[in-house]
């Protein structure tokens, strides 16, 4: 019987309850104010060169259904489901290596050089992706110079472009995700089916691959949530050829002051999002039932 | 094939693959760094010649300077508002039971989910309806709402391996609430607390999309800065400035992993 | 150290109420139960100033959760517990004047030697010159003098326990509350420290309750014992007296080694009663046979040491195989099979070393025993 369980289960007083709570308290109402306020805007009518809104419509939301941001929409979950799914690809080697490395040193130099792109910013990781991608970037400029081609590949204004960045940018989390999942599989399991005369492959398909879903779930979801939020991305690489919901909304609010249509296309957008994630998770569920829990 | 040659093939063909997802993760780090030392305007490769002059520009350059400033007022603040709020909700979370506990958890960590652009516009809409358009005020208060869900969950993961039998062994001896708190919680908690601010304070000083919705002209950070930069000029003063970014948070990062064991802290964002 | 000692020796005042009103703990009815598990249930039991009490029990018996209401961790839900003469079933932790040493030490990992011992000392604003004094004194008592510098990392178990417990006495507590102190030590080392935390206990004289599940741990410390399961307490007693008359089969069975055998109920004769096994007539208790009748089939509980084998031919209890010998330095033990033990097994245990050539494996031994040493209970 441990004293932490039967402290937690009967706490007789809770010094400091009132002054610990209010301020995470206060600070959960400003964000349900600033939601709330954006729901408000998204039932509201746009006066054209004001920024007060009028009264009370569902125009906004009509409005969506137009082909033109149902294309928007389409395009945006696209972007989302194929950078989560490249990101899941190219990830899960570099998890497995970050677990499974021996050497310090070489588990360290991993983890700095995974999770520093994910403090870095969108602007500059974008920044530094357009010379890497654009036309007299570098890619472009090897390729020349070494004659295999002969006239620039076009990456930058295209959806491919948009999607490499972006894998760049969730790779970070999805790879500490994987990881941590990965990091709780119990080596025992795995030298037990070796033993078993399993093959490494086989071993891994069998037992780590099932085990890790838990780890595949989390990681996919965050990434598509990351990349549904992305602006500087789609915005600087996509150049307006490559439209998502944040670019619309940016340009809405800053380009036409339509805030009314901003915060509809937010509020169907955050629908959008915990609609695709809830129907990850249900049709995941099957094989969330392989791994351990 | 003998198994053991096919196995060394594995291992060889793993680790390849290895360095190849590394080289990807580098490669932009790699190449705006020879793009900022190049001294010609325009991007070409390899480098003809090398110059700092883009570093100077950018350091001489007024929106920079500023973005800087600005940037930094708003990451102090943010991340020692989110610090104390959050370090103080974490105990109260680990520790108490209370009413909308299971809300307020959800609700503060829910900006890990929502949209930053979302966010942004929903902090510009009611900093528009009560005024406060023009400060840091409003800037603030949306970092300390972005930042507050990473803070949460490195002080609560602190706090949950904390030996509790430490503190009930401080009240045996006589010590009241508040002093437990100040001798044993608080120091023994320290590196929770300090690699939550400076998470707090990277991710504050690098947030963008939400910063672009509430930073005024007077208010804005440098990647607002920076953004702006992009879309009018071409010169590679953005590539110096990069390189700038880029050194400064590995320098931090590699520090906190060095004296925090960025390892453990970062099972954090694991299993929300 | 004997000035030391004095020192600290609590001035035991002479209890108000009465000579039979030496009680420095008192629980008195006491529940407690967590969720749907019933920790404590209906719980009274009077520790006395200056003895060692031992909670005895397997785990889950409450035994803990007793030593922690005593620490103020947290309150009883019925019932009273009483420190000395003060009601303290809301009184915080930090106002008890305990002392209490945890399982792993719960030494404050980020303080020196001294600082963990001067923390109570602290904490009741004493001077710095008396603190220091005070920490230096208790640290030669535990056999610490001079490492007061150190972290408790850099220290061994042996001595991390011993700054444990210079933490709890430095403070002059009114009871010294020990859950499982000895647990994390290695078997020799705690032979010793078990010897001199009950040098210290008696020299000082404070009030202890410890907390433990090693029965022999229990014989060998205890001044009395309260042996606990499901939340009751099912006997308080000195050792010898648990060990000997033990009220029930818990209690035999848990405390100490016992042999099992079936017997049958002869008569009942006043307070005791007479049980029949093979040609022996068994002297025991009648207390825990009331309403059996006669004829009915009883466990007699013996110990192994007080049973005898012989190869005499005559009356005996019960005939039985060698099946092994354990040799023990001091004594042999001997297994027997045999038809009347409820196990299949006896355990004899023989002084010196002479029964390993006496009674070689495969031997057929006759059993006695030591009258009126055994204790029955219904079958």
């Amino acid at each position: 019987m441990c004293a932490r369980d039967h402290v937690g289960a009967t706490v007789k007083t809770q010094p400091f309850l009132r002054s610990f709570v209010t301020p995470a308290a206060l600070c959960a109402l400003a964000f349900l104010i600033a939601m709330a306020a954006v729901l408000q805007y998204s039932l509201r009518a746009y006066i054209p060169g004001s920024l007060d809104p009028g009264g009370l419509t569902l125009a906004n939301f009509t409005a969506l259904l137009k082909p033109l941001y149902a294309q928007v929409f389409l395009n945006t979950v696209w972007i989302c489901f194929l950078t989560a799914s490249y990101t899941l690809i190219v990830g899960y080697p570099l998890a497995y290596a970050l677990v499974h490395v021996r050497n310090r040193f070489a588990k360290s130099a991993i983890l700095i050089t995974v999770v520093t792109p994910l403090f870095l910013g969108e602007v500059v990781r974008t920044y530094s992706w357009i010379i890497v991608l654009g036309n007299n970037g570098f890619i472009n400029s090897i390729l020349l110079q070494l004659g295999i081609i002969e006239t620039p590949f076009q990456f930058m204004f295209t959806r491919f472009g948009v999607v490499v960045a972006l894998v760049h940018v969730t790779m970070p989390v999805m790879v500490i995700m994987l990881a941590a999942a990965l990091s709780h599989i119990d080596r025992d399991y795995l030298e037990a089916a070796e033993s078993l005369g399993a093959g490494r492959i086989r071993a891994f398909a069998t037992v780590t691959l099932p085990l890790s879903m838990p780890g595949i779930i989390a990681g996919v979801t965050t990434s598509f949530a990351w990349t549904f939020s992305a602006f500087a991305t789609p915005q600087l690489i996509g150049g307006g050829q490559v439209n998502m919901i944040s670019n619309l909304v940016y340009q809405l609010g800053f380009a036409s002051f339509n805030f009314p249509f901003a915060a509809s296309l937010c509020v169907a957008g955050l629908a959008l999002t915990l609609a695709v994630l809830s129907l990850l998770r249900l049709a995941t569920r099957p094989l969330e039932k392989m791994g351990p829990h | 094939m003998p198994r053991s040659s096919f196995q060394r093939l594995l291992d060889i063909g793993g680790t390849l693959v290895v360095l190849a997802i590394l080289g990807f993760l580098l490669l932009p780090a790699i190449v705006v760094t020879l793009a900022a030392f190049n001294d010609k305007a325009l991007l070409s490769f390899p480098p003809q010649a090398l110059s700092l002059r883009w570093f100077a520009k950018a350091i001489a350059y007024d929106d920079f300077r500023e973005g800087f400033g600005n940037g930094l007022i708003v990451t102090i603040w943010s991340s020692t508002i989110a610090l104390i709020v959050g370090a103080t909700f974490a105990f109260a979370l680990d520790r108490y039971q209370f009413r909308l506990k299971a809300a307020i958890e959800g609700i503060l960590l829910s900006p890990l989910v929502v949209p930053h652009f979302t966010v942004g516009l929903g902090f510009l809409i009611l900093a528009a309806q009560i005024g406060l358009m023009r400060g840091y005020t409003i800037v603030v208060v949306c970092h300390v709402i972005l930042v507050l869900p990473f803070v949460l969950r490195s002080v609560y993961v602190s706090l949950r391996n904390l030996d509790r039998r430490l503190e009930l062994a401080a009240s045996s001896l006589g010590a009241p609430p508040h002093l437990v708190l100040a001798t044993i919680t608080l120091p023994l908690l320290l590196p929770g607390l300090v690699s939550g601010w400076l998470f707090a304070a990277i991710l504050s000083f690098n947030e963008f999309t939400a910063s672009l919705f509430v930073t005024a002209q007077r208010t804005q950070t440098l990647p607002v800065a920076m953004y702006n930069y992009v879309r009018e000029y071409a010169d590679p003063s953005m590539a110096a400035i990069s390189v700038m970014y880029i050194v400064a948070t590995a320098a931090l990062l590699t520090f906190a992993n060095a004296f925090l064991g960025l390892g453990k802290v970062l099972n954090v964002e694991h299993g929300r | 150290m004997s000035s030391t000692a004095a020192d600290m020796r609590r001035d035991v005042p002479q209890a108000a109420g009465g000579a039979g009103d030496d009680i420095a703990v008192r629980f008195s009815g006491v529940a407690k139960r967590f969720g749907d598990v019933v920790a404590l249930n209906d719980v009274s039991l009077a520790i006395r100033r200056g003895e060692l009490m031992t909670l005895l029990g397997p785990s889950g018996c409450g035994k803990t959760t007793l030593l922690n209401l005593v620490a103020g961790f947290f309150s009883p839900d019925a019932g009273q517990v009483l420190i000395g003469d003060e009601l303290v079933n809301n009184v915080a932790t930090y106002k008890r004047e305990i002392g209490m040493m945890f399982q792993n030490y719960a030494l404050f990992p980020h303080m020196t030697v001294a600082a963990n011992v001067g923390y109570g000392l602290k904490m009741r604003r004493l001077p710095r010159a008396d603190i220091e004094r005070r920490v230096g004194d208790v640290l030669a008592l535990v056999k610490l003098a001079g490492l007061q510098e150190r972290k408790p990392r850099q220290l061994s178990g042996g001595q991390q326990q011993r700054v444990a417990l210079a933490r709890a006495l430095v403070i002059n507590p009114r009871v010294l509350l020990l859950d499982e102190p000895f647990s994390a030590l290695d078997k020799n080392l705690r032979a010793s420290m078990q010897v001199e935390l009950r040098e210290i206990q008696r020299t000082l004289g404070v009030t202890t309750i410890f907390v433990t599940h090693d029965q022999s741990e229990a014989l060998s410390l205890s001044d009395r014992i309260a042996v606990m399961l499901e939340g009751r307490v099912r006997q308080v007693g000195a050792p010898a007296e648990i060990y000997a008359q033990p009220c029930e089969r818990f209690v035999a069975s848990f405390v100490g080694d016992a042999n099992v055998l079936r017997g049958r109920l002869d008569r009942v004769a006043g307070g005791e009663a007479i049980v029949a096994l093979g040609d022996a007539r068994v002297k025991v208790s009648a207390v825990p046979l009331t309403g059996l009748a006669s004829a009915a089939a009883v466990d007699l509980f013996v110990r192994p040491e007080q049973m005898q084998v012989s190869d005499a031919p005559g009356p005996c209890a019960s005939v039985g195989t060698v099946a092994a010998q354990i040799y023990q330095g001091g004594h042999v033990d001997l297994y027997l099979d045999s038809v009347d033990s409820v196990s299949g097994r006896l355990l004899v245990r023989l002084p010196g070393h002479e029964a390993m050539t006496r009674w070689p494996i495969g031997a057929r031994v006759n059993i006695s025993f030591d009258r009126d040493t055994a204790v029955a209970f219904p079958a």
